[in-house]
């Protein structure tokens, strides 16, 4: 890990923080006052609707200085951000599930123009059959899209990823949207003990705010933003690539930046997030299970009670699932002879869960071959309890000695 | 740059010969009503209409050239061309060197006498009981606007005859450099505004919107340099089909939240840089790519678009925005006085213009057409221009209350050719039924 460039820390320990209680939904909001944004706009949506009635109060109260836009759709609230962002501010939403949907036309091409623009996704299964519960599916359906997308696993860790987001955003490698994922109902509901960093502590963490130096619409420097390119001829081709290349690149060094910045949390204010792979009693297991986002705290209670039964099992739990950290997973899955993926969404295509498909091709760079099995559960808000991962290890432990099923196993499909 | 000047225009297809005018004249400059002395003659003209004998102002004027006395003079700033008594000898060679018998003999003086546009307020021109005679101001634009920073580059890449151009132009120089430009898929960026792989020759900042966005990627804009004190103009210039279908909800959210927009609609009545497709805003029986001529099925020939167009400026009043307003470029000094209007208007609110623009290429006519047939839209009453604003309500700003048939403008587009009379009679009706409409906005507004 490169930590070269890390500023070093006014102070040895970290300050004391305020500890407060609160759920997911509010802990977004104090993250994002403590990050100052410029502006913030905002479309009610289950289960994202707390989260932006604690903004606007945040805002209404004087406790956060930002510009609020109740916009008229989620199309439109990326738009009038992606305006603010041209011109120089920082920026905040978030959404889910339809109004992500919804999103879809700006949402791709923010990062195209490499906009640091922060939206939380308070995951929700995707419609139809109709539901307002959790689930990833809104967020996988959209990880091909050049975003930065990072799943929290408690609430303390929605809080302080919420702010690192907008430095992981805004670092000069990087310059890309992120999104930082909580669960619907678990994480957006979830009540817990938090930890509230103090605003000047923040300050000194994020440094100089520099959103737009790359890309401006701005009368003191004019230039056509977004020109059309592309086409079989003239420099088209060529330009095309570069911005595309431009982005793949942003994204992979985003990787690293991820890592510095989790680090410097580490250091400015004492908690330690696994930044792109978490590995879980991993130490002497012959297999593993792997998770993402809340559903890991029953997992890994699950996985001290097999432990305790003296299975060697053990957990991988991602936090950045996009991009894609292939070498940080593969150094985990170096001694791992079987694996059991668990998702909560679902990926039509491959018949399996999308984070399952994702890790088959990590592991063709692997080089060697590792039986393994797709569990789909937790959908619509349905609970995936530590009974479910118990099934989930005993499944994965036959994988060493038994043929590995095709078809996915679908958790709470007899609950 | 030169200077511009106003003139006296002649429309012959509308003159009698009745004469009214060389009695305004006369009456205005010597007293009396004797024809015979007024400085405008009305003569019979080669094809048994009339024409005009009447001082043009030249800008290279021949009686000048060949006064030997230097009597006669340009007047650098009102351009008329000036006679001296003091200077001149009475030779007449200045009524042998005008082309257009400007200049002549007045019997009861033993003078020439010729015409001095009555100091810019000319006794001839109201005096036509037809309104055959237009005293054109338009230069005022032009002297006014002409030596400031022409805000795009030569080399748009319009079609032949279209006026958005102008349009684009005009509007820059007026708004001002302090400006950020939206110009979203359409026509304005198909000419060039964002530019191709880098380059550009737009020279304020300018970007496509998406074309769904284009209101709330400006709101986000402004928003952010009203919050850090600037003043810069959040501009759009948009597409009748991006902001009437598919762009109209975050038009219609910016308007409601009276974002501090300046939004401009370049309606040319369909998707014309996409090849001419339909749009909300096409008219009842225009011929587009998607509503093409056929027999049909089912017995029901297909005859253009069969439903009619949605007034997008009414719905905007309807927003209570700041300031909304139609225009077209055949009436500049009209679509100049409301741009300098919205423009004020959207440092405090939202305002929209609507400004009619005909395409040679997707109506079919005669690239040299184009102000005539944005001309002939006004004076058949298919466009009416008007203005709106919460505190004075709606207002016709040149209304016609003698249109020509609706088939006057029709007939001059290749898109209507194939109408059958119900198609027409129908056209006329909604003419009728919007004027009727509008009116009664305006009744409504004042009371």
């Amino acid at each position: 890990m490169t930590t070269a460039t890390l500023e070093t820390p006014s102070q040895a320990k970290p300050a004391k923080q305020k500890v407060i209680l609160c759920e997911g939904n509010e802990a977004a909001a104090l993250g994002v006052a403590l990050a100052r944004p410029d502006m913030v706009a905002v479309y009610p949506i289950t289960p994202q609707s707390s989260l932006v009635e604690h903004v606007a109060k945040l805002i209404a109260d004087g406790r956060m200085d930002a510009d609020i836009v109740d916009a008229e759709g989620e199309h439109s609230v990326l738009s009038v951000l992606q305006g603010a962002a041209l011109a120089g501010g920082r920026t905040y939403t978030a959404t889910c599930g339809p109004g992500l949907a919804f999103m879809f036309e700006p949402y791709f091409r923010t990062s195209g123009m490499r906009l640091p623009i922060v939206m939380s996704i308070v995951t929700r299964d995707g419609i139809t059959p109709q539901s307002v519960w959790g689930g990833h599916q809104d967020a996988m359906t959209v990880r091909e899209v050049g975003w930065v997308q990072l799943y929290c696993e408690t609430v303390q860790e929605v809080l302080d990823t919420t702010v690192m987001a907008f430095k992981i955003a805004e670092h000069h490698d990087v310059m890309l949207p992120v999104n930082v994922c909580l669960d619907g109902n678990y994480l957006s509901y979830g009540t817990s003990r938090v930890e509230l960093p103090g605003q000047a502590e923040v300050d000194a963490f994020m440094g100089v705010k520099d959103v737009n130096w790359h890309v401006a619409l701005d009368p003191l420097r004019p230039m056509a933003v977004d020109p059309l390119t592309g086409g079989s001829g003239g420099k088209g081709p060529s330009t095309f690539v570069r911005y595309r290349k431009g982005q793949c690149r942003g994204m992979q060094n985003s990787l690293r930046v991820i890592e510095e910045i989790h680090e410097e949390w580490a250091q400015r204010f004492g908690r330690r997030f696994a930044p792109l792979v978490e590995e879980y009693r991993l130490d002497g297991a012959d297999y593993a299970i792997m998770t993402l986002g809340s559903m890991t705290g029953a997992a890994k209670d699950a996985i001290d009670e097999a432990r305790d039964a003296g299975k060697r099992i053990g957990l991988i739990k991602l936090k950045t699932f996009s991009p894609f950290p292939v070498e940080a997973l593969l150094k985990s899955l170096k001694n791992v002879q079987a694996l059991g993926v668990v998702d909560r969404s679902v990926g039509f295509r491959w018949n399996c869960g999308p984070m399952y498909q994702e890790t088959m091709g990590a592991l063709y760079r692997l080089g060697r071959h590792i039986p393994s099995m797709s569990f789909i559960g937790g959908l619509a808000g349905a609970d995936i309890t530590v009974g479910h991962f118990h099934r989930v290890i005993e499944a994965t432990e036959k994988l060493m000695t038994g043929p590995a099923p095709t078809e996915p196993v679908w958790l709470n499909e007899k609950d | 740059m030169g200077r511009s000047y106003n003139t006296i225009a002649f429309d012959a297809a509308k003159c009698d010969g009745c004469g009214d005018c060389m009695t305004a004249c006369a009456t205005a400059k010597v007293g009396v009503g004797d024809t015979a002395r007024s400085r405008i003659q009305v003569v019979g003209s080669a094809d048994d209409g009339f024409e005009l004998a009447l001082c043009r102002q030249c800008g290279d004027p021949k009686c000048v050239t060949v006064c030997p006395a230097g009597a006669l003079t340009k007047d650098g700033t009102s351009g008329v061309i000036d006679w001296s008594a003091a200077k001149c000898v009475d030779c007449l060679l200045c009524t042998v060197g005008c082309a257009y018998a400007g200049i002549a003999l007045d019997a009861g003086t033993g003078h020439v006498a010729k015409c001095d546009t009555c100091a810019g307020a000319p006794a001839c021109v109201p005096a036509c009981p037809h309104d055959a005679l237009t005293y054109i101001t338009t230069s005022r634009i032009y002297n006014e606007v002409g030596d400031w920073e022409d805000l795009f580059a030569p080399g748009l890449a319009g079609c032949q005859g279209c006026n958005t151009e102008l349009l684009m132009r005009h509007t820059l120089r007026r708004v001002g450099p302090d400006t950020v430009l939206a110009t979203p898929p359409g026509c304005v960026p198909g000419m060039g505004s964002v530019g191709f792989n880098g380059t550009t020759g737009t020279k304020v900042p300018v970007f496509h919107p998406l074309l769904t966005n284009t209101a709330a990627m400006l709101a986000g804009i402004k928003r952010q340099y009203k919050r850090v004190g600037r003043e810069v103009t959040a501009l759009a210039i948009a597409g009748d089909g991006g902001a009437s279908d598919v762009g109209f909800q975050s038009l219609s959210g910016a308007a409601e939240r009276n974002e501090q927009i300046l939004f401009m609609v370049v309606d040319n009545e369909g998707y014309m840089n996409t090849g001419m497709q339909r749009s909300s805003c096409t008219p009842y029986g225009a011929w587009t790519s998607t509503t093409p001529i056929g027999e049909g099925s089912r017995g029901i020939p297909s005859q253009g678009k069969t439903q009619d167009a949605k007034n997008l400026p009414l719905i905007m009043v309807n927003h209570r925005c700041e300031y909304v307003a139609t225009a077209s470029t055949a009436y500049m000094e009209d679509l100049y006085d409301k741009l300098d209007k919205a423009i004020q208007a959207s440092k405090v609110g939202f305002a929209y213009l609507h400004v009619y623009s005909p395409c040679t290429t997707g109506w079919r006519f005669p690239t040299d057409q184009n102000m005539e047939v944005a001309r002939k839209a006004v004076e058949t009453n298919f466009v009416m221009l008007w203005e709106y604003t919460p505190g004075e309500g709606l207002r016709f700003t040149r209304p016609v209350d003698d249109p020509l048939p609706v088939t006057e403008y029709l007939k001059a587009m290749g898109r209507f050719r194939h109408l059958s009379p119900d198609q027409i009679s129908h056209i006329q009706g909604k003419v009728v039924e919007n004027l009727a409409f509008v009116k009664q906005m305006v009744h409504r507004a004042s009371v």
